[in-house]
């Protein structure tokens, strides 16, 4: 049987391809009953996600470590050294003791920069049918986040708060391919924009022609004002690869974001920051070569056998 | 008749809608995963007449639009979506359709899994979406339209057997 009915079938098409004409007209012109149909179904969707978080946790856990089972391997052999180190370590008190002393030292990096935090658990990370870097928080205008606010790991940016929601927030991440952030390198200052690209790379475009890069910079977030969407100082990555190019207007480098986006379990959601800039406060601290405990043995005779 | 299967199949597109978003996008899976709400609309579509077809695409891409994670804006996914129900319904549909071959069918459904996500990045780089490096895109659509191929056969008979049940007319006498 042929198919029939070819004019109301027409017709159909028609009217269905007005109506998404129409919704995305209304949308582009930012009208707010769509804006609320998407904030309600976010909120009617957030306690089904937290539970989906929840029960795919172990599913979750098996796959990286699927993923990741030649980078286990070498974790493995380098956690064996460590712990030969350690063990070592452990024969010398005093080594033991200031190793302590450094652990005592250590401050989160919202405690060094004396922001006011909340930290929330990743409850989504984005979908399979969008090309956005996205991931969803399970706090929300309920726990005092708002739109356009800095987010951050232990290691440095993570991204901004997208559209905050009452129980949980959009959080797009640093690597998102819309995502543009004003930077500064720690100690030169030099300032520039830096983009995501999709993955843990991002490309950061100096504004002033004169200035150098060199491998190894940190970039730092360069704030915005009223501390929204970014707050002053906090570390985003580490220059990798700077393109030098000879007729080039401004200078441009690869920057190898800190954060681990893939692996990201809690973040912290920056709600206040003090008034000044903290900045290069907030730079990691390149890692000190540990130094290797020599230990002394000294041989004792034993006691020789009585007759 | 149309109005009652729709509504009939509503809990079966909001149950696979809510696997995905709730559940599936918490995995980071090898090659961007696979987008099984997408998969499943199409195989669904495949099975259905054209103006069928077009009208499950519609509510499929009004759900796809309103997933938080959705950067475009309202509407883009719904557009996309009722040409590419319309389209796969055409292609299976007469005397000469793929429908009875299951290799043809999973074809298909891979073919339109990339031509939709592609033309959903054609559309949005129109509207001025970001679209970011060009490999990562590249890798994203060719991963997930290969992810298609195993997972269609998985869950075809399943979508068939649904579909066969909505579809059904029974006359009672």
């Amino acid at each position: 049987m042929r198919y029939g009915g070819e004019n109301r079938s027409r017709l159909l098409l028609i009217t269905l391809i007005v109506t998404s004409l129409l919704l995305i007209t209304l949308d582009l012109r930012g009208i707010g009953v769509i804006d609320g149909v998407r904030k309600g179904t976010q909120g009617a969707f957030a306690p089904i996600q937290n539970f989906g978080a929840t029960i795919t946790l172990p599913v979750r856990n098996f796959l990286s470590d699927v993923t990741q089972l030649g980078r286990k391997q070498s974790q493995i052999k380098k956690l064996q050294v460590e712990n030969e180190a350690l063990r070592l370590q452990l024969l010398d008190r005093a080594s033991a003791d200031a190793e302590l002393e450094q652990l005592k030292s250590v401050l989160d990096l919202a405690g060094t920069a004396k922001f006011k935090v909340i930290a929330a658990k990743v409850i989504s990370q984005g979908a399979t049918t969008s090309f956005t870097q996205t991931i969803t928080i399970d706090a929300g205008t309920k726990d005092g986040i708002r739109d356009n606010m800095t987010v951050i790991s232990g290691l440095g940016l993570v991204g901004v708060v997208k559209i905050a929601y009452d129980n949980s927030s959009l959080v797009e991440l640093a690597s998102d391919p819309g995502f543009k952030i004003g930077a500064r390198v720690a100690g030169t200052q030099q300032i520039g924009i830096l983009s995501g690209q999709g993955t843990r790379k991002g490309v950061l475009q100096l504004l002033d022609n004169e200035s150098t890069l060199k491998l190894g910079d940190v970039v730092l977030a360069r704030g915005s004002q009223n501390n929204r969407p970014f707050v002053p100082g906090v570390p985003i990555g580490v220059v990798t690869a700077v393109d030098n190019a000879a007729g080039s207007v401004t200078q441009t480098a690869d920057v190898r974001f800190f954060t681990s986006f893939s692996t990201l379990g809690v973040v912290s959601v920056v709600l206040a920051a003090p008034a000044g800039d903290p900045r290069d406060a907030l730079v990691p601290q390149p890692p000190r070569p540990t130094p290797i405990p020599t230990v002394t043995v000294y041989p004792t005779p034993s006691e020789s056998p009585k007759p | 008749m149309l109005l009652r299967r729709s509504l009939s199949s509503a809990p079966i597109f909001l149950g696979v809608y809510i696997f995905s978003e709730a559940f599936l996008s918490q995995l980071r899976i090898i090659g961007g995963g696979f987008p099984i709400f997408l998969i499943f609309a199409l195989l669904w579509c495949a099975l259905c007449e054209p103006e069928v077809g077009a009208i499950y695409g519609f509510f499929a891409g009004l759900l796809m639009d309103l997933s938080q994670s959705s950067s475009g804006p309202l509407g883009q996914w719904t557009l996309i979506m009722i040409l590419a129900g319309f389209t796969v319904a055409y292609l299976g549909y007469g005397e000469n359709n793929f429908r009875s071959n299951p290799v043809s069918l999973i074809f298909i459904t891979a073919a339109a899994v990339f031509l939709t996500r592609f033309v959903y990045l054609i559309s949005g780089a129109l509207l001025g979406l970001e679209l970011g490096s060009m490999t990562h895109i590249i890798s994203l659509l060719i991963g997930q339209a290969l992810w298609t191929v195993p997972i269609a056969p998985i869950i075809a008979p399943s979508v068939a057997l649904l579909h066969r049940n909505v579809f059904d007319t029974r006359v009672v006498q």
